[in-house]
């Protein structure tokens, strides 16, 4: 069509624009697994974000229903499949809150100990997507990579596999680690803490990377409690709230930590706060090997070979690597609880992205949703 | 006397009932939290005054879980937490058979919008004045409630491919 120069002159008011809506997903490598979020654009900043989840769900809840305590056990660690044992440890501690099972000191010591060196594989994981994500391509990824191999090699010879042990029991733990572990986890340990340096240096010695990411998305304090956030998007706020402090856990009131928190809760912070709970997580492992005794039972000997749970009532919070990840049980007799529910901590910080995104960039958007951290294996259950 | 009124309101629940005390409930405690029950009438204002009253202060909704009770009707259990006095309580709310309706929370706690979605697709629960009552975790045409003790477990499967599933199937 030919422009006349009367028309060519009109002002930008005058241009009908028109919303556009862009669908991301479900299959998208920026949505960490099968996510999708219908984004509506004005221009190059998003005026709407519709979440769409439940591709991955498997019906966690109805499952645990209709099998034995002890059945159940592989489903768990299935929810955050980045850190199988903060899971298996919510569940076992569920089973055990409602049966009054004991756990034997040296028991809980190795649950904490494996649950800290998921957390920090989690946030491993965690470091190289978000990078991925910001923009170094695969570096991040593989540097990533390399600690949680060797994280995993050790669960192998602990439990036996590496990203689902269903090394817990209720009661206890499935077996004793194996010989020589003290040295593979102090070898494990000095990598992580050369890793962590590397990924400091990569990632936070990166100016396009700090420019990119501070001043994005900041949440108050009072937003976060209102959307329902927890875990490190709380602590980026400025909020030191932390279950393993606020309503200790397992052996965590022994255990000396400090709880690192952020400022702006941009995301940024949210980076920041999962590298120093990496560091807090080393601290907690040596702990751990420390204060364990050296022999004693690691499995409750009096449990009877089929649980059967009369009745009782209990909401577990624990620390997850994404936030408070709560279970709420409920037995009516029986071999089968009446009711598992999962307070999953990706899901309540997932519902809280259309207010995270909303007034950013296209380009910023999958940046705020990869330092959310979901695992979509949790949101969904 | 004061010795009962402590027993029938344990730990957090005697403050709920001091500064809350016109709202009828009734208070019990299990392995870990505190339980308020109340009827679905009142539940609203018993929210709002544990939300907005200084002494109580319960600003983060935790958790929301929906039971299926069979003859009892449905059951909807809160968790609540107060960052500014780091007390926890839980609170049940049983609707009768065949009216499950339970006022919304959305208007007071943000997070409480997607629980409400899922513990609504799960059971059946119908939440009063949800901004945006669709199907979260499940397919959206899909009118089972898969967490009903009556819906079995296999059951689901045979889904996969029925084009008109609005057509109703009762469980």
């Amino acid at each position: 069509m030919t422009v006349w120069p009367e028309e060519r002159t009109a002002s930008i008011d005058s241009f009908n624009t028109v919303d556009m809506t862009i669908n991301v997903g479900p299959q998208h490598p920026a949505t960490h697994g099968v996510f999708r979020m219908v984004l509506t654009v004005d221009g190059e900043v998003v005026v709407d974000c519709e979440p769409y989840i439940g591709y991955l769900h498997r019906g966690l809840e109805k499952l645990t229903e209709n099998h034995d305590y002890r059945q159940s056990m592989g489903w768990w660690d299935r929810t955050d499949y980045l850190a199988g044992i903060c899971c298996e440890q919510a569940y076992c501690m569920a089973v055990e809150k409602l049966g009054n099972i004991e756990v034997p000191e040296r028991a809980e010591y190795i649950r904490v100990m494996m649950a800290e060196l998921s957390r920090i594989l989690s946030h491993f994981m965690f470091f190289g997507a978000f990078g991925a994500d910001v923009g170094s391509f695969g570096t991040s990824f593989i540097y990533a990579w390399r600690e949680r191999e060797r994280i995993y090699d050790f669960f192998e010879e602990v439990a036996g596999d590496r990203m689902f042990p269903t090394y817990l029991r209720p009661g206890g733990v499935q077996m004793d680690l194996p010989d020589g572990w003290e040295k593979r986890v102090n070898e494990i340990l000095g990598h992580i803490e050369q890793g962590l340096e590397d990924f400091d240096g990569l990632l936070t010695g990166n100016e396009i990377f700090v420019e990119r990411c501070r001043g994005l998305s900041p949440v108050s304090k009072e937003q976060a409690i209102d959307w329902g956030l927890s875990g490190p998007m709380i602590r980026a706020t400025g909020l030191a709230h932390d279950i393993r402090r606020a309503e200790p856990y397992s052996v965590y009131d022994r255990l000396q930590f400090n709880i690192p928190t952020g400022k702006n809760g941009d995301v940024f912070d949210r980076y920041m706060v999962r590298m120093a709970e990496a560091y807090q997580s080393t601290k907690i492992v040596r702990q751990c090997m420390e204060q364990m005794p050296n022999s004693g039972l690691v499995l409750n000997p009096d449990l009877p070979k089929t649980l059967r749970i009369d009745e009782g009532e209990c909401y577990v919070r624990t620390e997850g690597t994404k936030g408070e990840y709560g279970v709420y049980g409920l037995a009516r007799g029986g071999n089968k609880p009446y009711r598992m529910k999962l307070r999953s901590p990706s899901f309540c910080n997932l519902s809280a992205l259309k207010q995270m995104v909303v007034g950013h960039y296209v380009a910023d958007a999958v940046i705020i949703l990869g330092s959310l951290d979901i695992v979509l294996g949790e949101v969904d259950k | 006397m004061s010795n009962e009124t402590a027993t029938a309101y344990p730990g957090v629940a005697a403050l709920v009932h001091k500064h809350l005390g016109k709202i009828p409930f009734t208070a019990s405690k299990h392995s870990t939290d505190v339980v308020l029950h109340v009827a679905p009438d009142h539940f609203l204002e018993l929210v709002r005054g544990l939300k907005e009253r200084r002494e109580l202060a319960f600003d983060f909704l935790r958790n929301v879980t929906a039971i299926d009770m069979t003859e009892e009707g449905l059951r909807a259990v809160y968790h609540f937490y107060s960052f500014k006095h780091h007390h926890s309580l839980q609170v049940d709310v049983n609707t009768p058979p065949g009216n499950p309706h339970i006022p919304s929370l959305t208007a007071l706690y943000s997070a409480a919008n997607w629980h409400e979605r899922e513990a609504a697709e799960m059971v059946g629960l119908v939440f009063d004045g949800h901004p945006n009552p669709k199907n979260l975790l499940l397919d959206e045409d899909v009118r089972i409630h898969p967490l009903l003790k009556a819906h079995p477990l296999q059951k689901a499967e045979l889904f996969q491919g029925i084009e008109d599933t609005s057509a109703g199937f009762k469980f």
